[in-house]
């Protein structure tokens, strides 16, 4: 009991488990998209690896990207290129420090909670951007130069979209906002369903997923900003890229859904059954990631940029001048 | 399957009113219409076409080397005059198509350029002309298309060897080399 | 004095543009990249996402098919040409059977030619498929390529039952078919026809392409993202396109009924009823509807041809060695991608003197430079994917 209270001990303990955490929700979720996009797709998927439903896939590939040679291209800007892969990862994992699984299971509860949600997750743009400048390739780059762009379009809809919840909650602070929508009764998506709305988008565009992977963009920038990374600093991004998914779903599913709360369960309840109510709540909004992924192609950068301006800011403006209104009349 | 007569006679007839305009010699033959211009009036001939016939579309354009040199194949038939003979395939989108043909010079062959008239003509010039060695004069970038920078010779003229036919003779029927040695019995594939 | 404010604006917006302006960047495009169709390059000049020159580079497939024709005899070459547009491998084979066959005045037997019109519209069914699987792909949609290919393959498997080969066939021989299609030497003469059950497989197969197509029209068409991509991108008027030798489809979205099945008569295609797929504006997104029409339309091809083949022998009689007079002749074809024809020069021997290749990619990629100038990055993609092209096919 002392030993846990002691503070290092329960940093280092904390530490632990979300470095556990971080690869462990990227090789679900990495096998969720194998098998539902085989499934949508009239294939089987992984079948073989691991004896049954190929559940061992992603580990055998994750080994295969350790023995993979680590190449740096020769023109490249070694020290940042080494860095880029990091610092995303980085980010993702400081993602996870917020979010709250249950009333107390959390690493940290920021007053400030979703404004650092939303300032930390677009530094993991400025490693995209260090990754597209540094490889030395024109695809690289172009990619990297989109992500920049994307970010400056999405960010803003991201911020305002929460900014309708956060009024309504009265609080920045995660658990507060959970507590707010338990102590309503309702969740947000209710009340809040433009901003719910706007948000999964804007978190779409975040993730760099199709619809809005134009960083990425297969068929014409070949990989974009990941195109001359192998071995484990690809696996960095794989890990980045589906644990960045996890913990956005997360996120929304915090401040729109409920988050660990659901209704008609006490609070001593929720302190064992909220972490898998949160992450059901997630794997829903996986799914539907998931779905987008394999149903939409990709839109154009510019259409993207008109569909940020002209759409989704007036929307969200739009949504905080109803919530306020709202809040003061009623 | 053969072009029914009617249609025969039609064709027969368009190749003549633009054999005419043209100044050139139409002939037409197993459904497929040629017209013989000098090379002095090729331009000219097909930009009658294009804009009086209105044969707007450009089909394709190519070269046959008419010589007795011939490294590989067979020869043409006696008494063909050693030429260069560029044909220009241009049509309208009705169906109608008529085969251009002019001589050139064998050895220094020279014609003007069919860019400006039809953009299509670009690539098909430059084969031509890696291929043949003709000059088409006002051609806007007349470098290689296919074959790689500093490409010596010209692969389809006849005269231009084959090489895989040169290191490993094929034992079929149009070789030029003979694979049989005197004591070896006859291999002769009784298919061909 | 009086300030003239339209010219002090403009002047302004001159000043800042000339500051913003970007040194140009050459992009290279290929040979090896995901969207180029195998080993296509093209050296773009590009500001930002900006395309200003598009200069494409082929040959680096080049096979000398031409130069390789000179030195076979005829029944040779079937097995070179067949491996020009290799998606369509049956369809090549067409056009230069029939210019040997109008030099040398054979009739070809019926039965013959209706087994041709169905392997040829086959090929197109399934040449056209792989063109609205892999679209959707290019445009960053992964989920229609396995619904196409998967209703692909039955129309390949056919294809094989009766050829023998899935994308090589090498079926045709002069004065008709390969007379012993499936089966070994050991068959007896009167089965070596088509394969037992072809024409309920066939059927079978044809319901299931018009359901695939209904099932693409719904993946594809009813997506707000395609038509944003494509309405409007890569326009080619008929002329241009018409200048530059483009055909097939890809000028028939553009508004013309330019099809040789109706012009030319290759094949008896007078006897079946079926429409000319056009659109109107030419644009990506006519290119993709207007191949997924004829999908359709080759299917109702194929069911008709197979209900009324008449019966009789699958080959005319022709010399054991195969002789073509002296004579030339031009016969083209509609195939898939387009307008594919054969010029043969025969001076009398057993392997032509001359045989100009005239390849439908060839020209439809020669517009390139002239469609893709002033458009963006992603629409290179876009526009380059809707022109269907098989590098096979470009270099030869």
């Amino acid at each position: 009991m002392t030993l846990l209270e002691n503070f290092w001990v329960l940093v280092a303990l904390k530490a632990l488990v979300i470095a556990a955490v971080v690869p462990l929700t990227a090789l679900v979720l990495g096998y969720a998209e194998l098998k539902i996009s085989a499934h949508m797709q009239s294939r089987i998927g992984p079948y073989f690896a691991g004896g049954r439903w190929g559940w061992a896939q992603l580990i055998a590939d994750g080994l295969k990207f350790f023995q993979k040679e680590d190449i740096i291209p020769d023109r490249a800007d070694k020290a940042v290129f080494k860095m880029a892969p990091a610092l995303v990862l980085m980010s993702t994992v400081a993602l996870f420090v917020v979010i709250p699984f249950s009333p107390s299971l959390r690493v940290r509860d920021l007053d400030l909670g979703i404004f650092y949600v939303l300032a930390i997750s677009s530094v993991s743009t400025i490693g995209v951007l260090m990754a597209g400048w540094s490889s030395g390739n024109k695809y690289s780059l172009m990619g990297g130069l989109r992500a920049a762009g994307q970010l400056i379009a999405y960010e803003l809809p991201l911020v305002l979209a929460v900014v309708g919840a956060v009024i309504q909650a009265g609080t920045m602070s995660l658990n507060g906002i959970v507590e707010a929508q338990a102590a309503w009764g309702i969740p947000f998506v209710i009340p809040q369903f433009l901003g719910f709305v706007i948000f999964l988008i804007a978190v779409l565009a975040e993730l760099t997923r199709i619809p809005f992977d134009m960083p990425i963009a297969e068929s014409e920038l070949v990989m974009g900003y990941v195109t001359e990374y192998s071995g484990f600093r690809f696996l960095f991004f794989f890990l980045a890229e589906y644990a960045n998914m996890f913990a956005m779903s997360a996120i929304a599913a915090t401040v729109f859904l409920g988050g660990y709360w659901a209704p008609g369960l006490s609070d001593a309840q929720l302190q064992y059954l909220g972490p898998i109510i949160l992450v059901a709540k997630v794997f829903l909004l996986v799914f539907l990631f998931i779905w987008f992924r394999w149903t939409f192609p990709r839109l154009r950068e510019d259409q993207l940029q008109s569909f940020a301006w002209k759409w989704l800011v007036p929307l969200s403006v739009l949504n905080i001048i109803a919530t306020g209104i709202f809040k003061v009349v009623f | 399957m053969t072009t029914s007569p009617s249609d025969v006679t039609e064709l027969d007839a368009f190749a003549a009113t633009i054999a005419e305009a043209v100044g050139g010699e139409a002939r037409v033959a197993h459904g497929t219409a040629k017209v013989i211009v000098s090379a002095e009036t090729w331009t000219e001939a097909l930009a009658t076409a294009r804009d009086t016939f209105g044969l707007g579309y450009f089909s394709w354009l190519s070269a046959v080397d008419w010589t007795s040199d011939v490294a590989v194949g067979d020869p043409p038939a006696e008494g063909t005059s050693e030429r260069i003979e560029v044909l220009c395939a241009v049509g309208d989108l009705d169906g109608r198509l008529v085969i251009f043909s002019t001589d050139l010079d064998h050895d220094e062959p020279r014609l003007a350029s069919l860019v400006p008239l039809y953009p299509g003509a670009n690539w098909h010039e430059r084969e031509a002309a890696e291929m043949f060695g003709i000059v088409f004069e006002g051609h806007p970038q007349l470098e290689h298309l296919y074959l790689p920078e500093g490409f010596v010779g010209h692969p389809l003229r006849k005269s231009f060897p084959l090489l895989s036919r040169e290191v490993k003779p094929w034992p079929g029927t149009v070789d030029v080399e003979d694979m049989r040695t005197p004591d070896e019995p006859s291999t002769e594939n009784p298919e061909a | 004095m009086v300030i003239d404010h339209d010219q002090v604006r403009h002047l302004s917006e001159v000043a800042v543009s000339v500051e913003l302006e970007t040194p140009e960047m050459t992009l290279n495009i290929g040979p090896q990249h995901p969207s180029t169709h195998g080993v296509l390059r093209l050296v773009a000049t590009v500001d930002g996402e900006r395309v200003f020159d598009v200069k494409p580079v082929i040959g680096y497939m080049h096979r000398g098919y031409e130069k390789l024709a000179e030195v076979r005899t005829y029944p040779q070459i079937t097995a070179l040409i067949n491996r020009i547009d290799w998606v369509s491998g049956y369809a090549n084979e067409i056009p230069f059977i029939v210019a040997a066959e109008r030099l040398m005045e054979i009739e070809v037997p019926e039965r013959a030619q209706y087994i041709r019109l169905i392997l040829t519209e086959m090929a197109r069914i399934a040449s056209h498929l792989v063109f609205n699987a892999s679209y959707p792909l290019e445009l960053g949609a992964a989920t229609p390529l396995f619904f196409a290919l998967r209703e692909r393959e039955r129309v390949l498997d056919l294809i094989e039952g009766v050829t023998g080969g899935r994308f090589h066939p090498n079926f045709n021989r002069i004065g008709g078919v390969k007379p012993n299609a499936g089966g070994g030497p050991t068959q007896r003469k009167v089965s070596q026809d088509l394969p037992k059950g072809f024409f309920e497989e066939t059927r079978a197969a044809m319901e299931r392409v018009l359901s695939v197509c209904d099932e693409l029209e719904d993946l594809v068409a009813g997506n707000e993202i395609i038509l944003a991509r494509t309405k409007g991108i890569g326009v080619l008027p008929v002329e241009v396109g018409a200048a530059y030798g483009v055909s097939g489809p890809n000028l028939r979205a553009s508004g013309v009924p330019f099809d040789l099945r109706r012009i030319e008569s290759y094949l008896p295609y007078d006897r079946f009823d079926f429409d000319v797929v056009t659109a109107q504006n030419g644009d990506c997104w006519d290119r993709w509807w207007v191949r997924l029409e004829e999908i359709r339309q080759a299917a109702r091809i194929v069911i008709q041809a197979i209900d009324g083949i008449p019966s009789g022998p699958l080959q005319a009689k022709v010399p054991r060695v195969i002789k073509v007079p002296q004579g030339e002749v031009y016969v083209r074809a509609e195939n898939p991608k387009g307008e594919m024809g054969y010029h043969l020069i025969s001076e009398g021997g057993q392997g032509p003197y001359r045989l100009k290749i005239r390849s439908a990619s060839y020209s439809n990629i020669s517009i390139l430079p002239h469609i893709l100038e002033g458009v963006l990055v992603p629409d290179i993609i876009a526009i380059m994917g809707s022109l269907d092209f098989v590098l096979g096919d470009v270099d030869r």
